[in-house]
């Protein structure tokens, strides 16, 4: 009796997670579709016939090729930096136990439980009241390393947690100075975290979107692009592009996947060596 | 720790241009002395004075940033808010104490912070309806596709976030493929009965706002779902099953009560910034349905209402805190991360 | 953490030594980059350069086997041109470069693209730089009805680009009827199948026409209050399906819309594809628009600039920029030109609108500042932003 529900309970959960993945992929399905697409007008909404041709000439949108070059600059550039800073803050919190830690903690987590609206238009009222740096670059980068920042310690402090710091005093009995102790052991173990999060942050900023509006004055970013010319125009390279992303991340995703299954393999190969070795 | 807290004023003093001309001078001579007496410390002070000053001395930097860049504009935004302009167009102002900006935010955008926290209240409770089952099938039944699947959760969010949502404004369109399968199915009426379509549309009503959100931030609410599932020993709940409890009771004791900091986490990341968003509403909402993101984004680039513009975002910031306290209290402060 | 040994405490030197280090180039990245670019916006100062900072989709690309009018500019007179599709909205652009001219700073784009009114408010600010008039002869070749326009009146800082009308463009497979006058937008038939657009003084000004009011004489808010009443009263029932930008264009084809304010080139461009969307001008009357060309102040290209608009009046290049954006050229000559390269587009009344049609035109008056702010208020009160 108990079984019997249990199953079709199973099956319906089952069905109802699969619809849910149905759902996610929904508008992704149709982007790439209408990549394909020959579109009559200026909107690519009606399927009209499949064509290559978008693929072939994916940068043929002069205007959005430049917005999405100045995006990857932004985005280098402020990926750049925040990882450094919120590494480091990573670090500082996880290694020591300092008065305020507390305090800091939730002063990192504040940035995100902001609506970006209010980031944004905030911090377009600290520019607009001084002389010194005009929106353009610079003020992106700065917003986008201002968001970045909270998102890159909190990501490496989840990582790095549990990370046995003793490691490094180790290493250090066993002669090492302490640059090498850093180079050798402590930066690399760390290093998996802090990728991760330089990622995250890169994905961040390519995508931002509301922050990125209100302080970018006259630099157009890839977002920026698309919103302005979606209410005259929405060529297929946009699909194409977005396609292009997609498919990049997925690529990194996989191969990140595939060495992590990889190592753990080689890991459990080795043990069942060790193992072996050891029966005998 | 208190070097750091006067450096952070010094900061921000500057940052918004509390103090101008000769205190300028003295707030960047402060800061410098600060800056240089915690260097100084560091190199000539005794272990003691750096195992102390080691941590702060990572944390400067990136604090110093978000200092600057993040306490700075709150202050000068809840300045200008407070500040009125002597003319449309020009760059200065002058703070007076003008609460009659508050009063005009309140007034005649009380119907768009209305739309915002309801639409972003019902998106949160769907994103937790389609993103805890979800969860839970990959937490518990993934086994050794777990990551794959989440990765699967994850890809479709690498797209841009502003032609995801104008492709779920094609996808909804009238003539479009949902609304003629809705209709040849019949379910088109009973969505009309429930006030989700309108006279025959899908696109451009609140169902359509709200659904945005939902797509937009269910990843938000998924992951923390995730996270704190993942932890959950799955002993427990063989444990509970061999003291006789059926697989419901198992999960509404020991699993969901465990999921809690999830899905509250989950909830404060979704309901923020859906508060707050207002590219769901321009591209899939009708005039009637505009949040006060809308009215924010108008105000400060239509109407230069720098002023107004800036009351509407401190108040959406404030009640926004009030409910993240409130829900707080209720909940329990949880480790967000 | 457990007591210091002494190699420890080399560590955190080490530490804090990395962070200053780290500290110091992160923050001073930003100045680094502020310098880049600063170099960026003076390059164009140097050599002959352009740049034109335009709406999307109004110049003739090189495609099709025909050279685009910019090509066309460069290989002729040598100037290295830019051309950007930036200018998307006016608004939007405005709050761009605010805080640049506002703090008497110039912007990088060398001409700009507002639309008349814009233009207005630009020229009253004192952002727009003289056109240097001896360095564009054929500004002789301006048709007479934009010469010395109201928001220009010396005709010294404006020059336009392209004008034309609005009116009212609908799906005739959904609407089953011709439409011919605004009140078919307030019919409760079409009740959320109706589009608006953004841009006010078109909306609002059909709607004024249609209430007998004289657009073109309008000096303060009561003059209009009746047609924003009638259009809040649309919204609040749900009449209005939403205000657009060009993207009507999209909503019509696929049958969102059944009708809405719309612009005469756009959907001249959607062409032979889509035979049921019309373009009508109302019976109680369209309004009249341009968009100008504006040199921002601060500019370093003036004679660049200059070249660009004596090769865009000259009638033959006019002609071929009109046969593509199918706007009404503000250049003398152009019909005849465009005759030979498409003689029925040169027959097209809405390209080319008879005396009948144009009696029904009028162009929006200029208001203004605190009128504006006004208009703008209570415009947005009711796009419901």
């Amino acid at each position: 009796m108990m079984r019997k529900r249990t199953k079709f309970g199973r099956y319906a959960l089952n069905v109802f997670a699969g619809l849910g993945l149905v759902y996610l992929f929904a508008p992704i399905f149709f982007i790439v579709a209408f990549s394909f697409n020959k579109p009559n007008g200026n909107f690519n909404i009606a399927w009209q016939s499949f064509t290559f041709d978008n693929w072939l000439h994916p940068f043929a949108e002069q205007s959005l090729t430049r917005a999405l070059w100045k995006s990857m600059e932004i985005a280098a550039v402020s990926t750049l930096i925040s990882t450094i800073l919120g590494s480091l803050i990573a670090v500082a919190l996880s290694r020591y136990k300092f008065r305020g830690s507390g305090g800091i903690n939730l002063f990192l987590v504040l940035p995100l439980t902001t609506p970006e609206i209010v980031l944004g238009s905030s911090l377009a009222t600290l520019f607009l009241g001084q002389n010194f740096i005009d929106f353009g670059m610079t003020t992106i980068i700065i917003a986008h390393v201002m968001f970045q920042v909270s998102f890159v310690a909190l990501t490496v402090r989840a990582r790095i947690r549990g990370f046995d710091w003793t490691l490094e005093q180790a290493a250090q009995d066993l002669g090492a100075s302490p640059l090498r102790t850093f180079m050798k052991v402590t930066f690399p173990l760390i290093l998996p975290g802090i990728l991760a999060a330089g990622l995250l942050a890169f994905a961040l900023s390519i995508d931002d979107f509301i922050i990125t509006f209100f302080n970018s004055g006259p630099v157009q970013t890839f977002p920026l692009q698309i919103y302005g010319a979606s209410r005259v125009r929405i060529p297929p390279q946009i699909n194409v592009l977005a396609s292009m992303i997609l498919f990049l991340s997925v690529a990194i995703l996989m191969t990140g996947t595939i060495a992590g299954m990889r190592k753990s393999a080689e890991k459990q190969a080795n043990a069942k060596k060790f193992k072996l070795l050891h029966r005998k | 720790m208190a070097a750091m807290i006067v450096a952070s004023i010094c900061l921000v003093a500057l940052g918004s241009r509390w103090v101008s001309g000769p205190m300028v001078a003295v707030v960047v001579l402060v800061l410098l002395l600060v800056l240089g007496g915690v260097l100084g410390l560091a190199v000539t002070g005794g272990p003691e004075a750096r195992r102390l000053l080691a941590p702060y001395g990572l944390l400067k930097p990136g604090m110093l940033w978000l200092a600057l860049f993040f306490l700075a504009p709150v202050w000068s935004l809840l300045r200008i808010s407070l500040s009125t302009k002597e003319s449309r167009f020009s760059v200065q102002y002058d703070f007076n104490w003008a609460f009659q900006n508050y009063a005009t935010a309140f007034q005649d955008f009380g119907k768009q912070f209305e739309h915002a926290f309801v639409y972003a209240a019902i998106a949160t409770v769907l994103t937790i309806l389609i993103g805890y089952p979800l969860a839970y099938v990959i937490a518990f039944r993934g086994g050794k596709y777990k990551n794959i699947l989440l990765g699967l959760v994850v890809i479709p969010f690498f797209t841009s976030y502003l032609i995801r949502t104008i492709a779920w404004s094609t996808i909804l369109a009238d003539r479009g493929f949902v609304v003629r399968a809705m209709n040849a199915v019949g379910l088109g009426n009973v969505f009309e009965w429930l006030h989700i379509m309108d006279n025959g549309k899908l696109l451009n009503t609140p169902a359509a706002v709200i659904g945005g959100l939902t797509y937009n931030f269910l990843p938000f609410m998924l992951l923390p779902i995730y996270v704190s599932l993942e932890k959950i020993d799955v002993n427990l709940v063989n444990a509970a099953g061999d003291l006789y409890s059926s697989a419901t009771r198992a999960f509404r004791k020991v699993v969901f009560p465990l999921s809690i900091p999830g899905v509250f986490a989950g909830t404060l990341l979704t309901f923020i910034p859906a508060a707050g968003d207002f590219v769901n509403a321009q591209f899939l909402g009708n005039p009637n349905t505009t949040m006060i993101g809308n009215s924010i984004q108008d105000q400060f680039l239509k109407q230069n209402n720098y002023p107004v513009a800036s009351a509407m975002a401190a108040v959406l910031m404030v009640s926004i805190a009030t409910l993240v306290l409130l829900y707080t209290r209720i909940f329990g402060t949880e480790d967000l991360a | 953490m457990s007591t210091p040994t002494p190699k420890n405490q080399m560590t955190r030197r080490q530490f804090l030594a990395r962070t200053g280090a780290l500290g110091a180039i992160g923050l001073s990245l930003p100045a680094f980059l502020a310098a880049c670019g600063g170099s960026d916006s003076s390059s164009s100062g140097d050599s002959e350069s352009l740049f034109f900072d335009n709406w999307p989709l109004y110049v003739d690309p090189t495609a099709d086997g025909l050279t685009g009018t910019v090509d066309r500019f460069m290989a002729a007179t040598g100037v290295a041109m830019t051309y950007g599709e930036g200018y998307n909205d006016n608004n939007e652009y405005f709050a761009k470069i605010q805080p640049l001219l506002g703090n008497g700073k110039p912007i990088e784009a060398d001409i700009i693209a507002p639309t008349f009114w814009m233009a207005g408010r630009l020229i009253n600010l004192g952002w727009a730089e003289k056109l240097p008039k001896d360095q564009i002869p054929n500004f002789a070749n301006l048709e007479d009805g934009f010469v010395n326009p109201p928001w220009d009146p010396t005709g010294e800082y404006s020059i336009p680009w392209q004008a034309g009308t609005a009116g009212i463009a609908y799906n005739i497979d959904v609407t089953g009827r011709e439409i011919k006058s605004v009140a078919d937008l307030f019919d409760p038939e079409f009740k959320g199948k109706i589009g608006m657009l953004t841009e006010m003084r078109d909306t609002i000004g059909l709607i004024c026409m249609s209430l007998g009011i004289d657009i073109s004489t309008i000096t303060s808010f009561d003059d209009a209050a009746p047609a924003f009443e009638k259009l809040a009263q649309a919204k609040n029932d749900g009449q209005i399906r939403a205000f657009t930008g060009n993207d009507y264009t999209d909503d019509l084809v696929s049958g969102n819309f059944a009708a809405c304010v719309g612009w005469s080139g756009d959907v001249l461009q959607l062409g032979k594809d889509s035979p049921n969307v019309r373009f009508v001008i109302p019976e109680e009357g369209g309004t009249r628009w341009c968009d100008t060309m504006i040199l921002p102040k601060g500019v370093k290209n003036g004679s660049a600039a200059a070249k660009w608009m004596d090769f865009c009046y000259d009638p033959v290049q006019a002609a071929q920029i009109t046969q593509y954006v199918q706007y009404l050229s503000p250049v003398k000559g152009v019909r005849d030109e465009l005759a030979k390269l498409d003689p029925e587009l040169a027959e097209n009344p809405l390209l080319f609108p008879d005396d009948a049609a144009n009696a029904r035109l009028r162009a929006f008056a200029t208001l203004s500042e605190d009128v504006e702010a006004k208009f703008d208020e209570e415009f947005s009160a009711i796009t419901g932003a």
